[in-house]
């Protein structure tokens, strides 16, 4: 006798489902697909007249291609929960015996899911731009592991924010709102880096490693662009390492299990067993 | 095996006592209790804003009261899981994903509560069947009309084999034709399930025809309850409306105001044509008093256009106790 599916899975298939037939990801992976062709036609371009060194347009076009996988993550994770609140699904789905837990699981997973669709898609450009150079290798190795660590993080503030808001209007400005806030310093601290990165003070260093996208800037720079050994590039992995844990702990130990009807979460009160 | 198939259905399968609760100091609800029986239609009813809908938010797990429990079928509100597994609801405004059709709707939702896939699809089929779209059952619901998704809405409330069923407005918006197969729809459920089933509604002509029993709320209280019946007779006036020409108004009254247990006679307010016979209390025990005043208008040749008891309609009785309390 098959036994019945666990509640993740079922939640996680249809949201796959709704999402890549016809839904959010599918078209955000089709934009990202053309806006990265124009922007890979402009490197090769800039090849031709070498204003831009190789492994810098290398690191470029990495950083592109995670930074804006990572933003889908995000924007599909931010309309999980407000968006069926607003299309008045998600009523249907609190009145069912699952776990609130479960149910986050499932969005969650299938919030990861336009990353490895947009890896599969950049690779390719990555190959062609950087004509068999060394740091294509680098590219290779530390783009997907910065976008892996990251994109579960991203995925889970995106959800964290969406489970808080009752419009999906304000779930996805507020969720845009944090990442500017964490891309912004990444990429001023990162073009210092570029130009110094040997002058670069301690301060700078610090808010560079203390923000996600600050340390996978920096971590790519080292690898693509300085060729840096693997010893000296730990360093900036540990907050890509400790982002995700922190913004998933928050989600599934304390967000998850309180999933409510309105916007916020319930407040979670001992229960005979 | 479903727990209907285990355990024997108890006959009180939801019970709330002193159900309270607040926004912030605004009081929603203050304190409601009531009964529903297995197999039996209870109406519930209240004005805009009467807190019908914060009551069945909690008593279906989706909020949680500030005082008072509630239990279906013996399952304390502690424990919600237990509960939402012996509930089936249809809220007021549901949505339906795009992308699915009506089977692969019933078919998740039927895994959600722990089937097999194989198991929930054929529930699915069987629910179409019941609520007559079986021939679209491979159409995608956006695709549906309003009275299609009302019915697979139903049909989705169906999937648990549910005790106790919340139905929220689910005639609302649809044709008096829809309207009626609906709640034909409704009373099915309840005989042929045994289920307790809840209906939210305005249409009062409605609920009182196919109700058992009815709660009517006023400003978060329960201003009524008990059988259709019992409520109507609770509150029937011993006054009576009768409508006769315009030209024979006047010669009305005057007879009406002859007969001894008549104590007033009155233009009825808001009802042109339509006077309002008050009769004394003796005449309440009195049980040929309407043969006497129709006699009287008879004899004066005064043709008798419409008669009804004022009081006697769910929607009199409705607007009696409702009065000043639409916030």
């Amino acid at each position: 006798m098959s036994k019945a599916s666990p509640v993740w899975r079922i939640v996680f298939w249809r949201e796959l489902r709704d999402q890549w037939v016809g839904g959010k990801a599918l078209v955000m992976i089709l934009i990202y697909t053309l806006l990265l062709g124009i922007y890979a036609y402009l490197f090769a371009s800039n090849s031709e007249l070498q204003l831009l060194p190789l492994k810098q347009m290398v690191l470029e076009i990495v950083k592109a291609a995670v930074f804006v996988g990572l933003f889908i993550c995000l924007i599909v994770g931010a309309d999980s929960v407000s968006g069926e609140r607003e299309r008045a699904t998600l009523e249907g789905l609190l009145l069912t015996p699952t776990s609130r837990r479960q149910i986050v699981v499932g969005k969650f997973l299938s919030a990861l899911s336009p990353w490895p669709a947009a890896l599969a898609v950049a690779i390719p450009y990555w190959v062609v731009l950087s004509k068999g150079d060394v740091a294509l290798g680098h590219a290779l190795v530390w783009g997907p592991i910065m976008g892996t660590l990251l994109a579960p993080a991203f995925a889970g503030i995106g959800m964290l924010v969406s489970v808080w808001c009752n419009t999906n209007k304000s779930s996805m400005l507020l969720s845009i709102g944090v990442y500017l806030l964490l891309i912004l310093p990444s990429q001023y601290s990162g073009l210092s880096t570029v130009t110094q990165s040997t002058q670069a003070t301690d301060l700078s260093n610090l808010f560079q490693l203390l923000n996600p996208l600050g340390a996978a800037n920096r971590l790519l720079n080292d690898s693509i662009v300085l060729s840096a050994p693997a010893d000296r590039l730990w360093l900036w992995t540990t907050t890509p390492l400790l982002f995700p844990v922190l913004v998933l702990a928050v989600l599934f130990v304390y967000v998850g299990p309180g999933l409510q009807l309105e916007g916020g979460v319930r407040r979670l009160r001992a229960r005979p067993i | 095996m479903s727990y209907s198939e285990t355990t024997p259905r108890r006959t009180e399968v939801l019970v709330a006592e002193g159900l309270q609760k607040s926004y912030g100091p605004r009081m929603a609800l203050r304190g409601l209790s009531f009964v529903l029986k297995a197999g039996r239609l209870l109406g519930f009813l209240g004005p805009n804003g009467a807190g019908k809908t914060t009551s069945i938010r909690i008593l279906t797990t989706i909020m949680e009261p500030d005082a008072g429990r509630f239990s279906v079928d013996g399952i304390s509100h502690e424990y919600p899981d237990q509960i939402r597994r012996r509930i089936g609801v249809l809220p007021e405004s549901f949505g339906l994903p795009k992308q699915m059709t009506a089977i692969e709707y019933l078919t998740y939702f039927g895994q959600l509560y722990g089937r097999t896939a194989s198991d929930a699809r054929s529930v699915g089929m069987e629910l179409l069947e019941e609520v007559g779209l079986k021939q679209r059952a491979r159409s995608l619901v956006s695709t549906y009309s309003h009275g299609m998704r009302q019915r697979i809405g139903i049909a989705r409330a169906l999937v648990n084999d549910p005790v106790v069923v919340f139905l929220d407005e689910p005639t609302i918006g649809l044709d008096p034709r829809g309207q009626q197969e609906l709640l034909g729809l409704v009373q099915q459920i309840a005989e042929e399930r045994s289920a307790g089933v809840i209906l939210c509604s305005h249409l009062l002509t409605e609920v009182e025809s196919v109700c058992d029993d009815v709660v009517i709320m006023s400003s978060g209280e329960v201003v009524a309850s008990g059988t259709v019946a019992d409520v109507i007779g609770r509150t029937e006036q011993n006054t009576m409306r009768i409508r006769v020409p315009a030209e024979a108004l006047e010669d009305a009254q005057r007879e009406l105001g002859t007969i001894s247990a008549v104590r007033q006679v009155t233009a009825a307010s808001g009802m042109p044509g339509w006077l309002r016979v008050e009769l004394d209390e003796a005449a309440a025990e009195d049980h040929f008093i309407n043969n006497r005043v129709l006699e009287t208008l008879l004899r004066a040749e005064i043709p008798v256009l419409s008669f009804e008891p004022e009081g006697g309609r769910l929607q009199d009785v409705f607007l009696q106790l409702t009065a000043g309390g639409i916030k």
